[in-house]
Order: C-alpha cells, then sequence, then structure tokens
C-alpha cells in the first residue's frame, strides 16, 4: 500500500483547515498509523466476504408510514443562524 | 445516613425497599460523595443535582404507596456525555458540541426513566469517545481514585471513575474498541461491553457504527446484569438493533474455557499475565476444563480496527459542518465556514482520525485499506465462531497493562492504541465481553480479567461472571483520591 499522501488534499477532501505546524504533525503522525496497518495488506484472503454488520445480520426497515418526530421549533432551537424558520449559511461562492 | 462503601445496585435497592434508608438520602449521599471528589477526579462534565432530588422525592412516593418501579427505582446512574439526556447538554467533551442542547432522549435514557433511575450527571469522556485516558477531553481529563496521578482509563473514563468513587451506583458508557471495559479495568469496576445490535444506538452519537455499543458499569456482575435488562432490546430507531432471542450457556462448574493464546504473549506485562493465570487456576480448582485456543487474527485487529473506526468516524462526524446545531466560526463562503469551524471545533485525535479515514475511503485507496480491512474483520469473525465450538468462555487480560500515568503515552499515538489490543477483537466480532477486578498491582492499581463468549450469550455471560466474582472476592475501594494531585 502506498503511503504518499497530500496531507493538504486529505485536509480539504475532509474540510478540516489545518496549519502549516497541523500539517507537518498530522502528516507524521499518519505515516506511523499507516505503517503499522500495512500488515493488512500482506494477508492474502481468498474469501470475498465482508464484514458490514459483525452479525451477518440484514438490517430491518420499519413501516414507511409517518411517525411524529421533533417539532420544527425543537429542529431549530439548536441552529447557529436561522432566519424565517430556515438554517442560514453564508453563500457556497464568493 | 447511607454507607456508600462497596454499596451494591442491588444492596441500594433492598435498603429502600425495605426502608432502611429513603431514595432522598441515597441521592444526597450521591452529590456529598460528588462534593468531596470532583476538584480531585473531574469524573462529570454537569451534575444534575435539583432534578436529582426531585426525582428521589418521587421514588419515595412510590415506595410509600407500594409501587416500586423495579430494582432500578431510585438508583443514582450517571451518563457518559455522548447520548442525548432532554433537555442538558451533549458536549461528547468537543468544543464544537459546547453548547448544544438535547431535544429528545436516547432510548437508553427513556428506558432508565420508565425504571425510576435517578440521573446524577453526565460524564467525562476522551472528545467523541476517541481515546483511552480522557486526556482528549477539551474540558480536560478525569482522574483515577485510586491514585489521582493515573488516568482513569477511556474513553469513558468519567464513569468509571464515578463507579469508582461511588458517586453513582451504576454509569452508561459506549465502547466502541475497549472504551468501557479498559477505564472499568484501570478503575477497578465491572465494565459490560453487550452483542452488537442487543442495546440500541438511537440518540448515542454515532463514532464508529458497525463497533460502538452502549453498556453499564457498575461494582459487581449482577448490577450491570441488572441494568443491562433495563437498556437492553429492539429499537425500530435503530436500523441495525436485534429482534434475536438470547440462547443460555453453562454458568457453572461444567463451562468450558479457553485461554487466548495471542492475548497472553508479548506485549501484555508479565504481572498482568500472571493475574490472569491465578484466576486460571481459581477455575481450574472448581474442576472447569479449561484448554488454550489460538486466535491468529487477534494480532491484526488494532490494523483491522484502526481502518475502519477512521472510515465511519470520518463519514459519522461530516454532519459537525456549522449549519445545523453546534459550533459555527464565521467564512466568507459556506465551505469556508466549515473548514474554520471543523479546525477551531475538533482536537487533534478528532482531526487525526477523521484524516485517516477520509485516507482510507478516498478514490485509489478504499480496496487496498478499507476494503481489505472488512474482509479481514471477516476472517475474524470465523476465527471466533471455530474457537466458540470448543468452548463456552474465552478468558484474557482486559488490558496489556494496569492503568498508566498521565502524558506516558501522548507522545506517538500508536503507543495509545495499543493499550485495546485485548478489547478491540470482541468489537470487530460483535460479541459480549466483560472486564472484573481481581486485584491491585504493586502499586495499588487495579487488575481485572476479561471474558468473552458467543453473539447474544450476554446473560450467561453476566451469570458466569457473577460466578467468578464470587471465586475472586475482590473487595479493596479507592481511597487515594482524597488526597490532591
Amino acid at each position: 500500500m502506498s503511503k504518499d499522501f497530500n496531507i493538504q488534499e486529505i485536509a480539504k477532501l475532509a474540510l478540516i483547515e489545518l496549519n502549516s505546524e497541523e500539517q507537518s504533525k498530522l502528516s507524521k503522525d499518519l505515516r506511523i498509523i499507516l505503517e503499522h496497518v500495512d500488515a493488512l495488506s500482506s494477508l492474502s484472503i481468498d474469501d470475498s466476504n465482508l464484514t458490514i454488520h459483525p452479525l451477518g445480520i440484514e438490517l430491518e426497515l420499519r413501516e414507511d408510514t409517518a411517525e411524529e418526530g421533533l417539532s420544527h421549533e425543537e429542529s431549530m432551537k439548536n441552529a447557529p443562524d436561522d432566519k424565517d424558520g430556515f438554517f442560514q449559511v453564508p453563500p457556497s461562492m464568493d | 445516613m447511607v454507607d456508600y462503601n462497596n454499596l451494591t445496585i442491588k444492596e441500594a435497592h433492598e435498603g429502600l425497599k425495605n426502608k432502611s434508608f429513603t431514595a432522598l438520602e441515597l441521592i444526597e449521599e450521591s452529590f456529598n460523595v460528588a462534593a468531596n471528589s470532583e476538584s480531585v477526579l473531574h469524573a462529570h462534565l454537569l451534575l444534575m443535582q435539583d432534578e436529582a432530588l426531585a426525582n428521589a422525592k418521587e421514588t419515595d412516593k412510590r415506595i410509600l404507596k407500594g409501587e416500586m418501579l423495579g430494582e432500578l427505582d431510585g438508583i443514582p446512574i450517571s451518563v457518559k456525555d455522548n447520548m442525548n439526556l432532554k433537555g442538558y447538554g451533549t458536549t461528547c467533551s468537543s468544543k464544537i458540541l459546547a453548547n448544544y442542547i438535547s431535544p429528545y432522549d436516547a432510548t437508553v435514557i427513556s428506558k432508565l426513566k420508565d425504571k425510576g433511575s435517578v440521573f446524577i450527571g453526565k460524564t467525562n469522556l476522551d472528545e467523541f469517545a476517541m481515546g483511552s485516558s480522557t486526556e482528549n477531553s477539551a474540558y480536560g481529563p478525569s482522574r483515577n481514585p485510586w491514585d489521582p496521578d493515573y488516568v482513569p482509563g477511556g474513553s469513558s473514563g468519567g464513569s468509571a471513575a464515578a463507579v469508582s468513587v461511588g458517586t453513582a451506583l451504576g454509569s452508561l458508557g459506549s465502547d466502541t474498541g475497549g472504551s468501557i471495559r479498559q477505564p472499568a479495568s484501570f478503575c477497578g469496576v465491572v465494565g459490560f461491553k453487550p452483542t452488537y445490535g442487543t442495546v440500541s444506538r438511537y440518540g448515542l452519537i454515532a463514532f464508529a457504527s458497525s463497533l460502538d455499543q452502549i453498556g453499564p458499569f457498575a461494582k459487581t456482575a449482577e448490577d450491570t446484569k441488572i441494568i443491562y435488562e433495563a437498556i437492553s432490546g429492539y429499537d425500530t430507531r435503530d436500523a441495525t438493533s436485534l429482534k434475536l432471542k438470547q440462547r443460555k450457556l453453562p454458568e457453572d462448574k461444567s463451562a468450558k474455557v479457553g485461554i487466548v493464546k495471542e492475548l497472553m504473549e508479548d506485549g501484555i506485562a508479565d504481572d498482568v499475565k500472571s493475574e490472569v493465570e491465578k484466576v486460571i487456576r481459581l477455575l481450574e480448582k472448581q474442576g472447569h476444563e479449561i484448554i488454550e485456543v489460538s486466535l491468529p487474527m487477534t494480532k491484526m485487529a488494532i490494523s483491522i480496527y484502526y481502518l475502519i473506526a477512521p472510515a465511519e468516524c470520518s463519514a459519522n462526524l461530516a454532519r459537525f459542518d456549522g449549519v445545523r446545531y453546534g459550533l459555527r466560526i464565521d467564512g466568507k463562503t459556506s465551505y469556508e465556514m466549515t473548514e474554520k469551524t471543523r479546525a477551531e471545533g475538533f482536537g487533534d485525535e478528532v482531526k487525526r482520525r477523521i484524516l485517516l479515514g477520509t485516507y482510507a475511503l478516498s478514490a485509489g485507496y478504499y480496496d487496498a485499506y478499507y476494503g481489505q480491512a472488512l474482509k479481514a474483520r471477516n476472517q475474524v469473525v470465523t476465527e471466533f465462531k471455530d474457537v466458540f465450538s470448543k468452548v463456552d468462555y474465552l478468558i484474557s487480560p482486559t488490558t496489556p497493562s494496569t492503568a498508566f500515568k498521565f502524558g506516558e503515552k501522548t507522545s506517538n499515538p500508536l503507543e495509545m492504541y495499543m493499550s485495546d489490543l485485548c478489547t478491540i477483537p470482541a468489537n470487530l466480532a460483535g460479541i459480549p465481553a466483560i472486564s472484573i477486578p481481581t486485584g491491585l498491582d504493586k502499586e495499588g492499581m487495579p487488575y481485572s480479567v476479561q471474558f468473552m463468549s458467543p453473539e447474544l450469550t450476554d446473560i450467561s455471560l453476566l451469570n458466569f461472571s457473577s460466578y467468578v466474582e464470587k471465586l475472586i472476592s475482590f473487595k479493596d475501594t479507592p481511597t487515594k483520591w482524597r488526597r490532591e494531585p
């Protein structure tokens, strides 16, 4: 597995701004961790089964009927900024 | 006055029922302990005294009318601060949720409210349950009641410290890679991680959804069983919730026990191994059949975990974007706002795991990292299944060493990750596992053992643990917290 990565690129994907000190510290940490998990690449696993649910059980969905949930007012209560009952955010583009 | 020393939920229930003391006296004693210990231990992020005292009075009224709601009525319980309790903050020990107020109750909270439990407060944790010492809490670490120079373990370190010192008789934690069992081990209490899917995760702030599980802390296995029975059950609000019934295993001398070979080798301190061997001898004396078993994939568990957990965490924590709740740092565009909010709101470990997960899931690396980890996880599950066709329970250490001191493992993230070496396999396999205190090391810090059992044998594991507990007979209580660190 490759350990070549661009920390700025990953931070951009993760939507986290990093200062230069964080970039070098986190790059170093990630390299240490990736080196360790590299052990997995040496495993040859014939079985192609993947485990998503540890007990291998089909997820169950409830009936598609309306149920009572949070009220509009309750849903908006923690909003950092809202207007006319909507969440308000800055424009997506400059 | 209620004597809190070694008081169990079972005994407190008897005391309330027989009117030896009132629920109000019991809860007042909880807050007395908190008043004396919090300045040293910092186990809680929030204490809920007014509501707790009011609820205790309600229990007392029910007792007078002969209408007690069961064994948890009037019992002081605390809750890890990553579970929603309506009307109170849920910070996850993160700055990003500093001002968030829960608009609803987690299913486990509703269930305990129905049983009349009295909530004492919200307990401290590593930010978003990522860590093994509470040193990653944005609000400062908790300390170990057995010696405040040592960490209480993590991530549910506040819950473990609170039960150990006696602020609560039980506490709810969450366990993704050992976050209930490891702090229980460090603080000399019992900590139980149930079968994945038997306790609803609705209202638990998600970290790694395929691994997260809520479970109880208490002083005895019997008490953890009382809490587990109250909080477990199918819930339509959690898509991974199970409808399946429990299976029964032998709970006495006829139980076959396997020693996990790979968890008694390198990387485990000698004194910790000796302590596990001490318990094995106690079981042998009772006539148990004990064999050594091998689970080779446990050697890969940390690698598997540190791909799957960060991958799931990077997706789950994407919701903290400054739009609908929590912290917002202004920016010229919505993207800039989110980037700045997450930069300011998340601590180092959370950023590390989000970035690691983002990388493992990114185009070109997905199959090599995340895909390979899911295949390897399947191998872990298969190995456990094979081993459980030969034995009923597995025994191992809970942790590679007893509690460590503050700052000892903070410079290299891998060193901290290694403290979950023995606990992670049960999360990967979704099986139940418990940590039981067994004794004290030469520094006076608690030892423990871990037992694991097949999926959906939680009740048998808890009954078997009660039986083992009686053989071990660990009765010490912490005293060193009474001095300032």
